[in-house]
């Protein structure tokens, strides 16, 4: 029988509220609310959000510290990942991730077949060289540069559907050709009770994760560096939201020619729709410059990038930003693809940034001043319009999905 | 769950250990050849399969017949539609 009085009455709405918040299934459409709402105060509070230069902060140390700093332009040592700023962000994705997934009981770490490891460290180093060339990734050269007015994103969302399609072609012929042996597993079992019993744990892990990247907040703050420390916060929130929800950039891009489904697609425009509307307030009221972060190579690099970087992440499993709380959530393929694309991303870029090919593939083009303010708009709608009633049109008739 | 344990499928994809697409990929790829009414069993490791086979049968349009939590993996079940 369940107790009743003030006190039990309040300790159930507090078990239904965590129920709600960290147990219950998140739709996509929430988490796109809140990514885009996030995406405008990360602009506000330091520079439209990116993900790869925190990789590339990771890969730097490597090279340094082997004795091979000039390979990625280094003369002196890199920031180390807790003080850049991108890097912190990252870092608090990833463990926003853990303890969301922790708390969920999702964590799980299981053995994948040799041939995915391999096939994630060549998809993280394509994703690297994609994101020299456009000069962001899925993240910073697609969502962010659309949410900033950048006409590198557009370019760059044309490449990356290309290299989606020749991904998930790949992805079928190894199927169909090439069958892979699963390897025996030893997972976590909640049904036995071992000397701990992790299932049971996990969540006050979770927990504890969350309490302490807040506090960091405060360290950095204590340290005057309260920028990274909100930085650490960012992170966090967005891994939460992402793998609360499963929100996965990848998906937008394959899963239209893989199954029709268009449910990213949806969350993907009305994330989009909110963060451009709140980047144009804050480019017009001069709250941050407004070319602030107009740096995508547009549209050789934007597109060659894209096309790189899709096929990149199909193959990998995971995009720059699904890499991180997929890794989050413990799935140890995608770490493999996040030291493929720290490997190979640091020298890719020093190099794309100082030869010829840098300017060859292009520059920042800012979308106001090609339209301006009257036509953007405008301009948007119909690309949000256009591109909501193509994924709706295949979703029903499969025009685009791939047969096999 | 005691009726979902008990249902004996006509396939079985063993996807343990492999990550997302690949349990779609492949669920779809056996339900292709598939007559109406037979069942496709899933084995798949990837958190993310939870809410994903669910989604992928009803868009497919097949019946979800739902999924059970075993030791270190978990067993989705899907109906072939008409």
């Amino acid at each position: 029988m369940e107790k009743t009085g003030l006190g039990s009455d309040i300790w159930r709405e507090i078990k239904r509220g965590y129920n709600f918040i960290f147990i219950q299934d998140m739709p996509l459409w929430v988490a796109g609310i809140a990514l885009g709402i996030l995406a405008i105060l990360i602009f506000l509070w330091r520079y439209p959000w990116g993900i790869s230069s925190g990789y590339g902060n990771w890969g730097q140390q490597l090279y340094y510290y082997l004795g091979f700093g000039k390979w990625v332009g280094l003369k002196k040592a890199p920031l180390t990942p807790w003080m850049h700023p991108v890097s912190v962000m990252n870092i608090g994705m990833i463990l926003g991730a853990t303890g969301a997934s922790m708390m969920k009981n999702q964590f799980t770490t299981y053995r994948a077949p040799g041939r995915e490891y391999v096939k994630g460290f060549i998809g993280g180093a394509l994703m690297g060289i994609g994101s020299s060339f456009a000069n962001g990734c899925i993240e910073g050269g697609f969502y962010t540069a659309v949410g900033v007015y950048s006409m590198g994103g557009f370019m760059m969302m044309i490449g990356l559907a290309l290299g989606s399609i020749l991904g998930v072609k790949y992805l079928i012929w190894e199927m169909l050709n090439w069958p892979v042996k699963i390897p025996t597993q030893k997972p976590l079992d909640c049904k036995k009770t071992p000397l701990i019993n992790w299932c049971k744990v996990y969540p006050y892990i979770g927990g504890g994760i969350y309490i302490l990247i807040c506090l960091s907040f405060y360290v950095y703050s204590a340290f005057d560096k309260t920028v990274i420390g909100g930085m650490a916060f960012f992170g966090l929130l967005v891994g939460f939201f992402m793998q609360r929800s499963r929100f996965c950039l990848q998906r937008t891009f394959r899963n239209p020619f893989m199954t029709g489904d268009y449910e990213m697609v949806k969350a993907v425009i009305l994330s989009l729709i909110i963060y451009s509307a709140g980047s144009a307030v804050i480019k017009y009221g001069f709250f941050q410059p407004d070319t602030h972060g107009i740096d995508h190579r547009f549209w050789l690099g934007s597109l060659l990038g894209g096309f790189i970087f899709g096929l990149g992440m199909v193959i990998a499993g995971a995009c720059a930003s699904s890499g991180l709380w997929r890794a989050g959530e413990g799935n140890t393929k995608v770490w493999v693809a996040i030291v493929g694309f720290c490997t190979v991303y640091p020298v890719t870029k020093y190099a794309v940034a100082n030869t010829a090919l840098g300017p060859f593939l292009g520059k920042g083009i800012y979308v106001v001043n090609v339209l301006g303010w009257t036509w953007t708009p405008v301009f948007y709608i119909a690309f949000f319009l256009i591109w909501y009633l193509l994924a709706v049109y295949n979703s029903k008739t499969e025009k685009f999905v791939i047969s096999f | 769950m005691d009726d979902l344990e008990n249902i004996k499928a006509d396939i079985l994809v063993d996807c343990r250990g492999l990550s997302c697409p690949m349990p779609i990929l492949r669920v779809k790829k056996e339900l292709k050849s598939m007559k109406k009414g037979q069942i496709v069993e899933l084995w798949s490791t990837d958190p993310g399969s939870k809410k994903d086979m669910p989604d992928f049968a009803v868009k497919q349009g097949e019946e979800f017949l739902g999924y059970v939590d075993e030791a270190g993996y978990t067993r989705y079940l899907i109906k072939k539609g008409g």
